[in-house]
């Protein structure tokens, strides 16, 4: 045993293995558990999806320790600026500080592995292969019972070495004395194991040591019995006072020696992208996500849902309003939006709705698709950020353009922000996803079988007595959305409250005639030929413009016009910015004028 | 009319705000500087209580000092459930003096801990440390077997008592004291129940917790 | 203890004590590692400091904005000016001295944040769901060299005494010291001129501080009472924040942490700490 305790732990071979961190029981309640693993700290909390997180103890914006923060079981908060950081991925999903951007750069907190073993928590730096087996608990019928762990202010081969004389007390002095004996079993670094007998028979005991830092070290303890515990608080409470007896013996013995120093632990440094302050990312489309259609299930009367998860990897974070691209067979690229929940980032979930005259993407997705097919997407955007300092939020859907704006409805119901979701429909029957739609209560009014006039009253009377911090969120059809729009503005809504996305553009959009167009900064003179994007044009000489829907809805790839007068054909704009002449969408605007001068 | 002789940093004082508000009571609070004043120590104050100690409660003509006695009066007089102090199960009684006691040890050492570290008081902080993780050990183990056994407070039954509201405040501020909680997960869980309490307010130094599943 | 050896601290001017606190009776705190003692003068006005294992030596003082300050190394420039402390119609309030284990950039650089308001100074300096920072201008200024940030707004839930609701608060942020701060907010009585808050932070060692607070205003009902509970409740709510911050010293790799655009401030104040090649209290970027 001498020996033992002068040996020091090997911090880059224990780094590689995995270490108990808590108990399951310890995950309970919402709580956000504060462990830590050779020096290095962790909050450690479950999802009320059961997902266990082992996240770095810092929150990556200014260091302030996530342990102290709020779980409310989908998303953990920083307790200094709120910043919220999603179930599975850490990834931030808003930063109230700046509420109406959707956060521009991934930003995500340190997470490490973990598992559930024995009842206990398993983690570990960069831990290779599996948790470690103890044979002991693994017999088939054993009944397995975690003990109370109990932390030791003693390095861990210290505390191992008495572990291997773990002696069983009686404390409960009513019962007659039985002959007790334990038998050491086996005795690792990191697990003894030894057998103790009394009048129930023969049962394994297993001690695992979670080496907090260099003079710190928790004893987690598994007891296996053939049969199960007759009265196992008893057992609990005779095992919690024999090793408090120990724990008392090893601290003792580790006052004889010079006390290990703690370990220095590096704090790992953010990427360079989220060192500065971000710049507006130039990207073109690009699908750099393999995800496989887990279930398609019908949820209105020609909507469907598609659960999407990932292949391989962790799917990216997203907030509410964002949407991806999905790449079809066919070659056609179509958005969607995310309808999830906040913190449901094990998948994501599409609503497809067939449209009789579309050119073919949703009903390639309806007859096409099957459970199991990969489908490409994009990383998801988002140009419908959610604010969520606004005192009073109205959502305002027409038809499957309710999609975003269910994301959106969960997000503030599971916050208990103030809001109210409009949806309006052809019926009852095309209402997506009516369970969901149920547990808004009386959140949401559902307008069916209106008139193009019966709608335009009741949209009226919606956004009639708009209050300074309310936002209207809209998304629908263009001729619902054209109406909603201009009777906001008309009843005093501001142009920062208003928030819309087309999902698609009804224009007929035509690129027959050639143009020219000059970029001012970059000193450049092009033609557009018929036939071509302006968007086209750019990118093939060089200019990269980032861009998402690409057909005049979604506002991403707008530029500013200096001279000429451009033929809009978007429907991103309001009438009064298309009369301005001074921006145009890329993907969809040409030119009335002979020549364009643009401002890039 | 109820006045509460008040320091917004002091635990004792918080332990009654904390149960007036969550018995509901409204009060007028009267600031009393402990820090740097010292005005708990002034002759116009020792007048109200000899002890020169915070809080003090006024109830209309009745007058009473103590943190874990205006407790019980406050729960005896003003809890019509009887379940904050509950006088009609004499062995839970029993167990709630016994924590009352036990949060006058936490005072003593962690309290005086943070107040080295804060406000530069001459004690001596290794050894109020020391007895600190020494109480918490002993509650903390309490506190993982009643879970065990069902129940989230510190005195056993459904529901809270004025012992847990004893015990938090200087539990919750020990880290100003440098006394880390870490190796207390129970108490730790126990004080997220705590913070559950309907009417659970908090003071500098504590911070909320999210909502229950 | 390591002692500092950071000669652009040693220089500096610090504080150490509130006047109105200091009696002719030995006092002593620790300034940067090193053991300092005080005590009012008996014959004239003012108060003298001495290294305590050296007290037949004097350290140089000032007495300055209602605080003794002192210097272990060569003062070689004047403390900075406060010009409004000197206002004959303000109240000059010495409003806490609080103990924080936190490195004094880091206490400092909350002092500029104001994002965390709704969240760690809830009801008072802000209010959820009006979280958002608008945005400001921060410069260096030529002249002084002091950092400047203006055109901070931000909502504050009860902003004047009867106001229904909150309103927007404009904010001048100023640091004219590596571990001083100074706030100017419009007064809520003479919209002509602005409060004074401003946070002096002793650097006790390069993890701990004591922080001060002076409060200068144009208020004409606040007891001092109630201008002293306000700020202990203000620095009792920013004590456990900053106390789970790690690491302690202030990092100023710009790799370490992730600002965002409502931290420019911080951002200016760390790349003028690097600049000014201050290596007490942070952890200066690798060269």
């Amino acid at each position: 045993m001498t020996e033992q305790t002068l040996k020091t732990l090997d911090r880059a071979r224990a780094a590689r293995q995995w270490h108990p961190v808590a108990t399951s029981d310890d995950l309970r309640m919402r709580h956000v558990y504060h462990g830590q693993i050779l020096g290095r700290e962790l909050a450690v909390w479950r999802a009320d999806d059961g997902h266990v997180n082992v996240w770095e103890n810092r929150c990556l914006h200014r260091g302030v320790r996530l342990s102290i923060g709020i779980n409310d079981g989908h998303e953990l908060a920083c307790q200094y600026h709120g910043w919220r950081y999603a179930n599975r991925t850490a990834g931030c999903t808003y930063i109230p500080a700046h509420p109406a951007d959707a956060p521009a750069r991934t930003i995500c907190n340190n997470t490490y592995p973990a598992t559930e073993r024995y009842g206990l928590v398993w983690t570990g730096e960069a831990p290779e292969g599996t948790a470690p087996d103890a044979p002991e608990l693994q017999h088939a019928g054993n009944h397995l019972l975690v003990l109370r762990s109990l932390p030791v202010n003693a390095p861990l081969h210290l505390t191992a070495g008495h572990l291997a004389d773990y002696t069983f007390y009686r404390s409960d002095h009513t019962r007659p004395a039985t002959q007790v004996s334990t038998h050491l079993r086996r005795a690792g670094e990191f697990q003894v194991a030894v057998d103790w007998t009394d009048e129930n028979g023969t049962s394994a005991l297993v001690f695992f040591l979670q080496p907090t830092d260099n003079h710190r070290t928790s004893v987690h303890a598994v007891l296996a019995t053939s049969k199960p515990p007759d009265n196992p608080l008893q057992r609990l409470k005779d095992h919690n006072f024999a090793m408090s007896l120990l724990r008392d013996r090893i601290e003792q013995a580790a006052r004889q020696h010079p006390t290990p120093a703690a370990f220095t632990v590096a704090s790992p440094r953010v990427s360079e992208a989220l060192a500065t302050l971000p710049k507006l990312a130039a990207t073109g489309r690009k699908a750099p996500l393999r995800v496989v259609v887990k279930s398609i299930r019908d949820v209105a009367t020609e909507i469907k849902a598609f659960e999407l998860i990932s292949v391989d990897t962790q799917l990216p974070t997203f907030q509410p309003g964002a949407h991806i691209d999905v790449h079809l067979a066919n070659a056609q690229v179509r958005q969607y939006s995310l309808t999830n929940a906040p913190g449901q980032t094990d998948r994501y979930i599409i609503a497809v709705k067939r449209e009789a005259d579309g050119n073919g993407g949703s009903a390639f997705l309806h007859q096409s698709v099957r459970v199991g097919d990969t489908l490409a997407i994009s990383l998801p955007r988002n140009n419908f950020p959610l604010r969520r300092d606004a005192v009073n939020t109205l959502l305002i859907a027409g038809g499957i353009g309710i999609t975003p704006l269910l994301a959106m409805a969960q997000t503030l119901k599971s916050a208990d922000h103030p809001f109210h979701l409009h949806y309006f429909v052809q019926d009852q029957s095309h209402a997506a996803f009516p369970q969901l739609l149920s547990t808004f209560g009386t959140h949401i009014s559902m307008h069916t079988g209106l008139s193009p006039e019966q709608t335009r009253t009741t949209l009226a009377n919606t956004l009639e007595g708009y209050k300074p911090a309310s936002h209207v969120y809209l998304c629908g059809p263009a001729a619902m959305l054209s109406a909603a729009r201009d009777l906001a503005y008309r009843m005093n809504w501001p142009d920062e409250a208003i928030h819309f996305e087309f999902f698609k553009n009804t224009t007929d959009v035509t690129t027959d005639q050639a143009f020219t167009v000059e970029l001012a900064r970059s000193g450049l003179t092009l033609t557009v030929e018929s036939g071509q994007t302006l968007l086209h044009t750019l990118r093939t000489n060089g200019v990269e413009l980032p861009s998402s829907c690409e057909q005049g809805a979604c506002g991403t790839c707008r530029v500013g016009v200096l001279d000429g007068e451009p033929l809009h054909q978007d429907v991103y704009l309001s009438d009064a910015e298309h009369q301005r002449n001074d921006c145009l969408m890329t993907c969809v605007s040409r030119a009335r004028s002979e020549k364009l001068v643009l401002d890039i | 009319m109820i006045t509460l002789y008040d320091y917004e940093l002091s635990g004792n004082c918080y332990k009654i705000r904390l149960l007036l508000s969550i018995l509901g009571i409204k009060y007028h609070s009267h600031t009393v500087e402990f820090y740097p004043a010292a005005e708990h120590k002034a002759p116009w104050f020792r007048q109200i209580n000899p002890l020169g100690q915070l809080p003090v409660l006024q109830d209309d003509d009745y007058t009473l000092c103590d943190s874990q006695a205006i407790m019980v009066y406050l729960a005896s007089r003003y809890d019509s459930g009887n379940s904050w102090y509950p006088r009609d199960d004499p062995q839970r009684l029993g167990s709630v003096s016994r924590w009352l006691a036990f949060a006058d040890s936490i005072t003593n050492s962690a309290s005086s801990a943070r107040l080295v570290e804060g406000f530069f008081y001459d004690f001596d902080a290794v050894a109020c440390r020391a007895e600190a993780h020494r109480l918490f050990r002993i509650l903390d183990e309490h506190l993982w077997f009643n879970a065990k056994s069902g129940h989230h407070w510190i005195v056993t039954g459904d529901s809270p008592t004025i012992a847990d509201i004893a015990c938090f405040p200087y539990i919750m501020l020990s880290e100003e004291g440098s006394i880390s909680r870490q190796d207390y997960p129970a108490i730790r869980r126990w004080s997220d129940h705590v913070k559950r309490i309907p009417g659970f307010t908090v003071m500098p130094g504590i911070f909320p917790a999210g909502p229950a599943q | 203890m390591s002692l500092c050896n950071d000669p652009v601290i040693r220089n500096q001017w610090h504080v150490i004590c509130a006047l109105e606190d200091i009696s002719p009776r030995n006092t002593h705190t620790t300034l940067l590692g090193e053991s300092v003692s005080f005590a009012a003068n008996t014959d004239t006005t003012g108060a003298r400091a001495w290294r305590t294992d050296a007290p037949d030596t004097s350290l140089p003082v000032t007495c300055a904005y209602g605080y003794l300050w002192t210097c272990l190394g060569t003062a070689d420039k004047p403390l900075f000016a406060l010009p409004e402390y000197a206002e004959a119609d303000r109240r000059n309030v010495c409003a806490a001295t609080v103990g924080v284990r936190v490195s004094a950039p880091r206490a400092v650089e909350n002092f500029l944040d104001m994002g965390h308001f709704p969240y760690v100074h809830t009801g008072i300096l802000g209010e959820q769901p009006h979280t958002e920072v608008r945005e400001y201008d921060v410069t260096v200024e030529e002249s002084t060299n002091d950092v400047i940030a203006t055109r901070c707004r931000f909502y504050q839930p009860m902003a004047a005494a009867g106001a229904d609701g909150g309103m927007l608060v404009e904010y001048i942020y100023r640091v004219p010291h590596p571990y001083c701060s100074v706030l100017y907010k419009s007064c809520p009585s003479d919209e002509s001129r602005l409060d004074v808050i401003a946070l002096f932070v002793q650097p006790v060692t390069e993890e701990t501080i004591r922080a001060h607070a002076l409060v200068s205003v144009i208020d004409e009902n606040s007891t001092d009472l109630s201008i002293r509970m306000f700020q202990q409740t203000i620095f009792g709510q920013d004590k456990p924040i900053l106390e789970n911050q790690f690491p302690k010293r202030l990092p100023l790799d710009p790799r370490a942490e992730t600002p965002i655009r409502a931290d420019k401030s911080a951002i200016v104040y760390r790349r003028w700490l690097s600049d000014l090649g201050i290596t007490y209290g942070v952890i200066p970027a690798a060269a």
